[in-house]
C-alpha cells in the first residue's frame, strides 16, 4: 500500500505541472481554436531562463524566498513577452487564413524556440541547483512528501482557484468567455478581441513559465527538447479533459499525472507513453470531445 | 483533368531526368538521390490521407515504420529474402492503418490529429522496447541480406536508385488514377463537406478508411526501400519528429505534385547535402514554414481546379 500512496503524491506532483502547462493550451485552444504546439517549447524555454536568472543575478544564494520569487517574477514577465511575440509574429497574420496553415505556423515556431534554446544554452542536459528550496521530506507513516512537492501542489492549487474565479467572476473573465464562443459578436459588444487574444497569452505562457520552472526545480535536470515531451503530455491532459474546458484541462492534468505515476510504480517507466496515448486513444473513442467536453454539434 | 501542355512537358522533363540522373552522378549523389524518391512517395502517401482526404494524420511515419519493420523481420527473423517480403510489407501496413483508423475516422479534426500522434508513440515504444525480441529494441535490426533479382546484384546504389524511381512512378500512377476514380471523387467530396457526402448516400466512413489503408500501404511499399537502402532498420527513423515534417511537407507544398516534390527536397535532401547546416536546420526551417504560411497560406504549390481542400479556405 505504500507504493500506492507515493505513486499518488508523486502523480499528484507531475500532475500538478501538466495541469499548468495544458491551461496554457486549452486557453488558447479555446480562444483561437489552434493547437499552439510552440506552448511546450515556451515551458521549456523558461526552465532555461530561470537557471540563467539564478546563475546570473543570484548566484550561492540558498533558501531564499526572495530568491525564488525573484526568478519566478523575472522568468514569468520574459516568458509572457516572448508569448506576445510569438502571438504577433506567427499567428495574427493567419488569424482568418484556413486552420491547417496556422497549425504549420505553430509546428514552425516551435521548431524556432526549440532550437533557439539549443543555439543559446548548448545541446548538453543543464541543472538546477539542489539547494534553492530547502532539501526538506516528510515521512508520513511510510509515504515522502518533499518541501517542493508541497509547494509545488499548494501553489498549483491556488493558481487554478484563482483563474476560474477570474474567468467566471470578473469583468475580463466574462470578455474572454464572450471572445471564445463569438468573435464578431463580442466585438459587436464593445469588447477588444485583439487584447484579450494578447491577455489570453499573457495568461497561457505565465502558468507555462510557472510549470517549467516547476519542472527545473523538482526533477532539476533540464534538456532544450523536453517541450515536446512535456508539452504533449500536457496537450494529452487538456484533451483527455476535453479541449478549451479550463476545469477539463486541471482534472484532466492531475489524472494523467497520477495515471503515469501509477504505471511507473507497478508497470515500468520505459512503457509509461505507450500505457498513457492507449489511454489517450481509449478515452477517445469512447467520448470524442473528452471526459469534460461539450457535445458539439456537428452542422448548424 | 485536362492537363496543360505546360504541365505534359514539366513531368516529361521530370521524368527523363530522373532516369538520366544515374549516369552523372557518384554513388554519394545516388545514395541522395535514392532517399529523396523514398521520403517523396511517403510524403505522396500522405497527401492520399490528408491533402486529397481532408484527416489529419500526424502519425504516418508509423506506415513507414511498420512497412520497413515488416521487410526487416520477415528477413532476418524468418529469412525470407527481402524482394519476397515486398508484398507482406505493403499488406501489413495497410491492414495497420484499415485497423488503427477504424475506431477514430469519425473523430474531429483536432482529435483525429492527436489519436494519430499517440499510435506513432506507440508504436516508437512498443519498438524501443523489442517486443516479442523481434524487433532489436533502440538498435534497431541491422545486417539485412542484399536483395538479388534474376541474377543481378539490386543492392548496388545504381540499382536502389531506380527501383525508388519504379516505386514512385507507381504512385505518380495511383495518384493520377485516384484523381479520375470514383474514390478519388468521393475522397474530394467527402473532404469539402462531410456531412453533405453522406447524405446523398456516399460511404465516407468507407472511403475514408480506405485512403488510410492506400496510403498506409504506399508509406509501407517506402519503408521496404529504405531498409534495403541501408540494409538496417533503427527507430528513430520514424519517430514523432518524423510524422510532423511529412504533415508539413504536404501543406506546405500544397497538397499537389511538384509541392510535395519539393518540400520533400528541402526538408530531407538538403540536411543531407550540408551536414554542417544540422545544428541551424530546424531553427531555420520554423522560420521557413512561418514564412511560407502567412505568405501563402494554402501551400507554395496549391492545388488547382477545384481541387483546393476545404481546410485551405476560410472557415
Amino acid at each position: 500500500m505504500d507504493i500506492f500512496f507515493q505513486q499518488l503524491v508523486n502523480g499528484l506532483t507531475i500532475g500538478s505541472i501538466f495541469a499548468l502547462v495544458a491551461l496554457g493550451y486549452t486557453m488558447v485552444y479555446g480562444i483561437m481554436k489552434l493547437i499552439n504546439f510552440a506552448h511546450g517549447d515556451l515551458v521549456a524555454m523558461s526552465a532555461f531562463v530561470g537557471l540563467s536568472v539564478y546563475d546570473q543575478f543570484l548566484g550561492g544564494t540558498t533558501n531564499s524566498l526572495v530568491a525564488v520569487l525573484t526568478i519566478f517574477a523575472a522568468t514569468g514577465v520574459i516568458i509572457a513577452m516572448a508569448g506576445i511575440i510569438l502571438e504577433r509574429v506567427a499567428y495574427r497574420p493567419l488569424r482568418n487564413a484556413p486552420r491547417l496553415s496556422a497549425v504549420v505556423s505553430a509546428l514552425g515556431a516551435s521548431l524556432v524556440i526549440q532550437n533557439g534554446i539549443m543555439l543559446i544554452w548548448g545541446p548538453r542536459m543543464r541543472f538546477f541547483p539542489a539547494d534553492i528550496l530547502p532539501a526538506t521530506t516528510w515521512n508520513i507513516g511510510g509515504v515522502y512528501i518533499s518541501f517542493i512537492q508541497v509547494v509545488i501542489l499548494v501553489v498549483s492549487l491556488l493558481i487554478m482557484a484563482g483563474l476560474i474565479f477570474f474567468i467566471d467572476k470578473t469583468r475580463v473573465g466574462a470578455a474572454i468567455r464572450a471572445t471564445s464562443i463569438d468573435h464578431d459578436a463580442s466585438r459587436l459588444m464593445g469588447i477588444d478581441v485583439n487584447r484579450i487574444i494578447t491577455l489570453i497569452f499573457v495568461i497561457g505562457t505565465f502558468l507555462g513559465a510557472v510549470g517549467g520552472l516547476f519542472i527545473g526545480l523538482y526533477y532539476r535536470g533540464i534538456n532544450f527538447n523536453m517541450g515536446w515531451n512535456y508539452g504533449l503530455y500536457a496537450f494529452v491532459a487538456a484533451i483527455i479533459g476535453g479541449i478549451g474546458n479550463i476545469p477539463g484541462a486541471m482534472v484532466g492534468g492531475m489524472l494523467l499525472g497520477i495515471f503515469k505515476a501509477f504505471i511507473a510504480g507497478y508497470v515500468s517507466s520505459t512503457w509509461a507513453d505507450a500505457f498513457t496515448f492507449t489511454l489517450l486513444i481509449a478515452i477517445l473513442v469512447v467520448r470524442p470531445t473528452g471526459i469534460m467536453g461539450e457535445r458539439v454539434a456537428e452542422k448548424v | 483533368m485536362k492537363k496543360s501542355p505546360n504541365k505534359k512537358i514539366g513531368y516529361t522533363v521530370f521524368i527523363l531526368a530522373m532516369l538520366l540522373f544515374p549516369a552523372l552522378a557518384n554513388p554519394k549523389w545516388l545514395a541522395i538521390g535514392s532517399t529523396f524518391l523514398i521520403f517523396s512517395v511517403v510524403g505522396l502517401s500522405e497527401d492520399i490521407i490528408l491533402g486529397k482526404g481532408g484527416m489529419f494524420n500526424m502519425g504516418h511515419a508509423l506506415f513507414f515504420g511498420i512497412g520497413a519493420y515488416t521487410a526487416a523481420i520477415a528477413n532476418h527473423t524468418f529469412g525470407i529474402p527481402i524482394l519476397y517480403a515486398i508484398p507482406l510489407a505493403i499488406l501489413i501496413p495497410a491492414l495497420c492503418g484499415i485497423i488503427l483508423a477504424g475506431p477514430i475516422i469519425h473523430l474531429r479534426g483536432d482529435y483525429l490529429l492527436v489519436a494519430t500522434i499517440g499510435f506513432n508513440i506507440v508504436f516508437l515504444q512498443l519498438v524501443e522496447n523489442d517486443i516479442f525480441g523481434i524487433t532489436g529494441g533502440p538498435n534497431g535490426i541491422f545486417g539485412l541480406d542484399t536483395p538479388t533479382f534474376l541474377g543481378f546484384d539490386l543492392a548496388s546504389p545504381t540499382a536502389i536508385y531506380y527501383l525508388g524511381v519504379a516505386v514512385l512512378l507507381l504512385t505518380f500512377y495511383v495518384m493520377a488514377n485516384l484523381d479520375k476514380s470514383k474514390a478519388g471523387r468521393a475522397l474530394h467530396y467527402l473532404r469539402l463537406d462531410d456531412l453533405a457526402a453522406n447524405s446523398i448516400g456516399i460511404n465516407t466512413r468507407g472511403y475514408k478508411i480506405f485512403a488510410f489503408g492506400l496510403g498506409a500501404g504506399i508509406a509501407g511499399l517506402a519503408g521496404v526501400l529504405l531498409a534495403i537502402q541501408y540494409s538496417a532498420v533503427s527507430p528513430e527513423a520514424f519517430n514523432f519528429m518524423q510524422s510532423v515534417l511529412f504533415f508539413s511537407i504536404v501543406l506546405v507544398g500544397g497538397s499537389s505534385l511538384p509541392g510535395i516534390l519539393m518540400g520533400t527536397f528541402v526538408m530531407f535532401v538538403l540536411p543531407e547535402i550540408f551536414r554542417d547546416f544540422a545544428t541551424w536546420r530546424y531553427f531555420i526551417f520554423g522560420f521557413a514554414m512561418i514564412l511560407a504560411m502567412i505568405l501563402r497560406p494554402e501551400g507554395i504549390f496549391p492545388a488547382r481546379f477545384g481541387k483546393i481542400p476545404d481546410y485551405f479556405k476560410k472557415g
